[in-house]
């Protein structure tokens, strides 16, 4: 079988030529182009990585700008709650402090239109008392000279009193 | 056609026998199948172009001539005489027909062929479609490195793109995929092989000048490839392969003794190439001899009754194109297979000792076994840890990512 039998000729230059090429390539092709593709194909895969991070960061930012924007928005409230309540609470200070101050200068006005009336009554009661004895003095001294000039001066003091009062 | 039918008139002119295309038919696929000292023109029969003779003659020495001298009878060079055996010469004198012979004639008249099988070196027809196909595969592949170094990351696109989407499949989806980490030391040989077999291929395929060699459908050429990748299994073999093939792991009656295991194994190493060189040759050859076969028809009818011959070349033509269509796709597939089958002979061969048995099937007694045991569970817990590390490693950088991101 002529097929079936190699020629030694053909196996020789097939080893030669096999051979060349082979270091040729081994040398300065392949090493290149493995390389080549898988330093590309890391860049790709970088890229991808790069990309998908970037992409879940800006969701989270937005996620996060969100969350920031409703907690602000509760902090005001609070804030103007708290505002609205102090306020109230100043007023109604205020209201009773002035409330206090009124009642202060009342019961002293008081006191003191008391204290006028105690002195008026202790005044008035000096005065009777210092007219009682005035008129008894004179009662005293007209009993010693008679009964009649005795009652002529009880009356005329008594006249004296009715004119004063 | 007109072509294929010029030979059968020439043949049969020449040796005067009968114009019936079936008594030359088997002449012309062998012919075409085979190897030649010239290369066919197209339309043409009587000119080839003429290709380097180089023969060693029994003087010693080297005698090299064109191939157009040989063609049509004897040369006599300045060490001897020769000429292509014919198939009587040939039969007469227990030499191949159509190959080159010394003629040494003795001082008594005697004759004798002269032809030893270091004898012929000459650029055939096969070895200039094996340059051509060298400087092809190699003339490709530089210029896709000198890309890559040239334009750095940059992908290329058509044909390059689509040669370096061809390297990066075998690549990625045969060497790596199946040799793992040892995949950059025999991704070299396995690629220039792929490559160079590929090549020879689709060459083989183009009908005219640089193509219609028979190449890869050559036994010498398949048988090379499979010794390289023999030799490659089997220098780069690791102790546990050797271990494997001459003690492997059987009970002791099948290797002791009569060592059946070992023999096996042995005879095992050799089918393997065995199978790469036949199985290439002959899907190469069977693609070629269907072609021709097919071409062939159209004559043989055409001799029978030119009604005949036309129905045939209508069917013949679109069943050659069908055939060739279908040995484009073949050529691929036997390239992409001996590639994988080397591959996967070459990972054969790097095998790693493996380890005993879990300890769940530890029998207690075994002493040896545990032993064992304990250190896969040693090595086990090593790669724990160092998977932690990596783990560790990886956290913190991602929590560094994280800080310049939050920054």
């Amino acid at each position: 079988m002529e097929l079936f039998t190699p020629d030694f000729g053909l196996i020789f230059w097939m080893f030669v030529c096999f051979g060349i090429l082979f270091l040729i390539l081994w040398k300065y092709a392949w090493p290149m182009i493995i390389k080549g593709m898988e330093t590309r194909a890391d860049l790709i895969d970088k890229g991808v990585e790069y990309a998908q991070n970037a992409k879940e960061q800006l969701d989270n930012a937005h996620l996060e700008a969100g969350k920031i924007t409703a907690e602000a928005r509760k902090q005001q409230a609070e804030i103007l709650r708290e505002a609205d309540k102090m306020k109230n609470q100043i007023v109604e200070e205020a209201r009773g402090e002035a409330q206090k101050a009124a009642q202060k200068v009342m019961d002293q006005a008081n006191e003191a239109i008391r204290q006028q009336q105690k002195e008026a009554e202790q005044a008035l009661r000096d005065q009777v008392s210092e007219f009682a004895l005035q008129i008894a003095n004179k009662v005293v001294k007209q009993q010693l000279a008679d009964d009649k000039a005795q009652a002529k001066l009880v009356s005329s003091l008594l006249d004296e009193m009715d004119q004063k009062n | 056609m007109a072509a294929l039918a010029a030979p059968f008139r020439a043949a049969a002119n020449e040796a005067g026998k009968s114009d019936d295309p079936k008594d030359h038919a088997k002449e012309i696929i062998f012919e075409h199948l085979g190897d030649a000292y010239g290369w066919e023109v197209p339309f043409d029969h009587h000119h080839r172009i003429p290709l380097p003779c180089i023969v060693l003659p029994k003087e010693g020495g080297v005698c090299v001539f064109s191939s157009a001298r040989v063609q049509h009878g004897e040369y006599m060079c300045d060490k001897g005489m020769f000429k292509i055996a014919t198939e009587a010469e040939a039969e007469q004198y227990h030499v191949r027909a159509g190959k080159l012979v010394q003629v040494i004639e003795g001082p008594d008249g005697s004759v004798e062929y002269y032809r030893p099988w270091w004898f012929d070196f000459s650029i055939t027809k096969n070895v200039a479609a094996l340059i051509i196909s060298c400087l092809l595969v190699g003339g490709l592949m530089l210029w896709l490195a000198r890309w890559h170094r040239r334009k750095g990351l940059k992908a290329p696109r058509k044909g390059l793109g689509a040669i370096e989407a061809l390297v990066d499949f075998i690549y990625k989806g045969v060497i790596v995929s199946t040799l793992g980490e040892n995949a950059k030391r025999f991704a070299p040989y396995l690629l220039t092989a792929f490559f160079f077999i590929f090549g020879m291929n689709l060459l083989g395929l183009v009908v005219i000048f640089p193509g219609g060699a028979n190449l890869t459908g050559n036994i010498a050429v398949t048988l090379v490839m499979a010794v390289l990748t023999f030799a490659v299994t089997n220098i780069f073999g690791t102790k546990e392969y050797w271990k494997e093939i001459f003690w492997p792991d059987v009970p002791l009656f099948l290797k002791f003794p009569l060592p059946i295991m070992p023999v096996i194994e042995v005879f095992g190493m050799f089918t393997k190439p065995a199978a790469l060189t036949v199985r290439l040759m002959a899907n190469m050859m069977g693609g070629h001899m269907i072609v021709i076969v097919l071409t062939l028809l159209i004559f043989i009818f055409y001799y029978m009754s030119p009604v005949a011959g036309g129905a045939t070349t209508v069917v013949s033509v679109i069943f050659s194109v069908f055939m060739l269509l279908i040995d484009v796709l073949v050529s691929f597939i036997q390239a992409y297979v001996f590639t994988m089958l080397s591959t996967i002979f070459i990972s054969l061969a790097q095998v790693k000792e493996h380890h005993a048995a879990p300890a769940a099937e530890c029998d207690p007694a075994d002493a040896d076994c545990q032993q064992m045991s304990a250190e896969e569970l040693e090595r086990m817990r090593r790669t724990q840890r160092v998977h932690e590390q990596e783990l560790h490693a990886a956290r913190k950088e991602a929590l560094k990512k994280k800080g310049e991101t939050a920054n």
